[in-house]
């Protein structure tokens, strides 16, 4: 147990290791914080539109650096290490392939992680920074005071980068799932991606067709019952739209969007690990 | 039991795509390697040296046959902890360090903690990176340093069999010599060294027996001294021995029906001349 943890721990670390030490990571995460600090720039706006401007454009940026950072990390999992030989080295010693699969997944978490945590802060110090700037020029009143502190210091905030966080751990297995399967990185990105924009058509489609009243033959409704079992919704996380636009978001809710992010994680994880276990390297 | 590795019938075949047909790498290969046996797997490229390698190290799926480690069927984990494996280019993740590298692969072997460090350190002394060396990022180090840092990670779990993969290739005569002298060093251990080589003379400095395969079949194996002393042959090298001497010698053969095959001045090896060329700190 002892050893399988350490092995585990010892494939996610060299993971994470490895993309720390890429350039590439670094000047995502900079492009990243560079769209963040630059949002605190428009001032036009009452002070309201400007929070929400900054969260919208600081969750976003968060969504997308982490796509970007998950996509290529991911894309470097199995192909990567196929290209550049490393994983003869690797699985030739006492490492079962699930515990290389789902080390490699870990690596994969802890970077998100630490990219999600770098950029939701900055996230916040833009809008703490902001909320010291409105107060001096417009918070002589302290009811508008208030309410700058209460745009500012939004508990919501940790809903929303806990959905982005979520989501980007359902694209990073997606990712993994692909790279079991693909022979080259650019497979894998196009996969995912792929999959990605099915998964935030699927409901819209799916509404589309059940306002337009057509009946379908028993096949297409299969396929399409086939498709939204197989490739999860991500029109879910449009909770933090929600949480953007002011609306109150209940833990629940938020909860239930993890559950079913865990679940499909699992599942795609298991697939990764049969996929990968007949696989001649 | 006294078996370091066997296979039986061994046969892979790949598939070429979807309508490319199928390539057949090795076919029907039985091999068995003897415990502190240095073991040479020989033949020219695409021989099908590498595909029994990685059949045996279970990275590769036997279309047919098997193969065993230490009486564990290969690809297992009881048969993959016997095993230590050094691939023919480094392909080690280099953005480690020397030491890293082997704490990594130490990691992956289940191994932890002061036993680890210690293992590292002994490794790392062994084959000649201790020190500054080892702390060094391995995009920094030259192919026979590699080759040894490859070495010591393989060696990290102290497996029963060394696998070798064309240890040498690449691999300037010096680094080459060091390689060779640890091969011989690990049999004094006990170890078991299964290598492919198609460099034949450093393959006649280290290895017991050897087998020769040629497009996936076995052609020839056995000991390097039946395959190779000529029967019914004798060779003396001497020194002293004047010219009238040597004449006299030779009529004196022929008139007893000995038919002389070669006769020349001894010369050393172009390997031993450049080396012992070196200043001594470089020999070193």
């Amino acid at each position: 147990m002892i050893g399988c943890l350490r092995r585990l721990l010892a494939v996610a670390g060299n993971t994470f290791l490895e993309a720390v030490r890429q350039k590439v990571f670094a000047v995502l995460l900079l492009f990243g914080l560079v769209i963040v600090g630059g949002a605190n720039y428009f001032t036009e706006f009452s002070f309201q539109e400007q929070f929400k401007f900054l969260k919208d454009l600081g969750y976003a940026s968060i969504g997308l650096t982490g796509l970007l950072i998950g996509l290529l990390g991911a894309a470097q999992l199995i192909p990567g290490e196929i290209e550049k030989r490393t994983i003869l080295t690797a699985l030739c010693r006492p490492l079962r392939r699930w515990e290389f699969i789902w080390g490699k997944y870990l690596g994969l978490l802890f970077l998100l992680g630490l990219m999600v945590g770098i950029m939701a802060t900055a996230v916040w110090a833009v809008l703490r920074w902001k909320e010291g700037q409105l107060i001096a020029s417009e918070g002589s009143d302290p009811a508008v005071a208030d309410l700058i502190r209460g745009e500012a210091r939004d508990p919501r905030m940790l809903q929303a980068v806990f959905l982005i966080g979520v989501k980007l751990a359902v694209v990073a297995a997606m990712a993994v799932f692909f790279s079991t399967i693909a022979t080259s990185t650019t497979f894998v990105i196009a996969m995912t991606l792929m999959v990605y924009l099915i998964g935030h058509l699927q409901s819209v489609a799916r509404e589309q067709w059940l306002e337009s009243g057509e009946t379908a033959r028993w096949w297409v409704k299969s396929f399409l019952v086939v498709v939204s079992l197989l490739i999860p919704d991500f029109n879910l996380y449009n909770l933090i739209d929600e949480i953007v636009a002011g609306n109150a978001v209940h833990w629940r809710a938020t909860l239930e969007v993890a559950g079913y992010s865990v679940v499909y994680i699992f599942v795609l994880l298991v697939a990764a690990t049969v996929a990968f276990e007949g696989r001649d390297i | 039991m006294n078996l370091a590795v066997k296979t039986q019938g061994l046969r892979k075949e790949f598939a070429l795509g979807w309508f490319g047909g199928r390539l057949l790498a090795v076919e029907g290969l039985d091999m068995e390697v003897k415990r502190g046996e240095v073991f040479g797997l020989l033949g020219p490229n695409g021989s099908g040296k590498s595909t029994a390698m990685k059949m045996i190290l279970g990275l590769l799926r036997p279309t047919e046959g098997r193969a065993e480690v230490c009486g564990y069927r290969a690809g297992t984990i009881h048969a993959r902890r016997q095993i230590g494996f050094l691939p023919e280019n480094p392909y080690f993740p280099n953005f480690l360090s020397g030491v890293e590298l082997v704490r990594y692969y130490g990691k992956l072997s289940g191994m932890g903690g002061s036993k680890l460090e210690a293992r590292i350190e002994e490794l790392m002394e062994l084959v000649r990176l201790g020190r500054e060396a080892g702390k060094r990022p391995l995009r920094t180090y030259s192919k026979g340093m590699l080759q040894r840092a490859g070495l010591a990670g393989a060696l990290v779990g102290d497996p029963e069999v060394l696998m070798l993969d064309e240890p040498t290739a690449g691999v300037d005569p010096a680094g080459s010599r060091e390689i060779r002298d640890l091969i011989l060093e690990l049999r004094g251990r006990g170890k078991t060294v299964i290598f492919s080589s198609h460099l034949l003379e450093q393959v006649e400095d280290v290895a017991d027996r050897v087998i020769i395969l040629h497009r996936g079949k076995k052609l020839r194996e056995g000991r390097l001294e039946d395959l190779l002393s000529h029967k019914g042959e004798w060779q003396v090298r001497m020194q002293g021995i004047a010219d009238g001497d040597r004449r006299e010698l030779r009529v004196w053969l022929e008139n007893r029906g000995v038919r002389i095959v070669s006769e020349s001045a001894p010369r050393e090896r172009l390997e031993d001349y450049f080396l012992r060329s070196l200043p001594q700190e470089v020999r070193k």
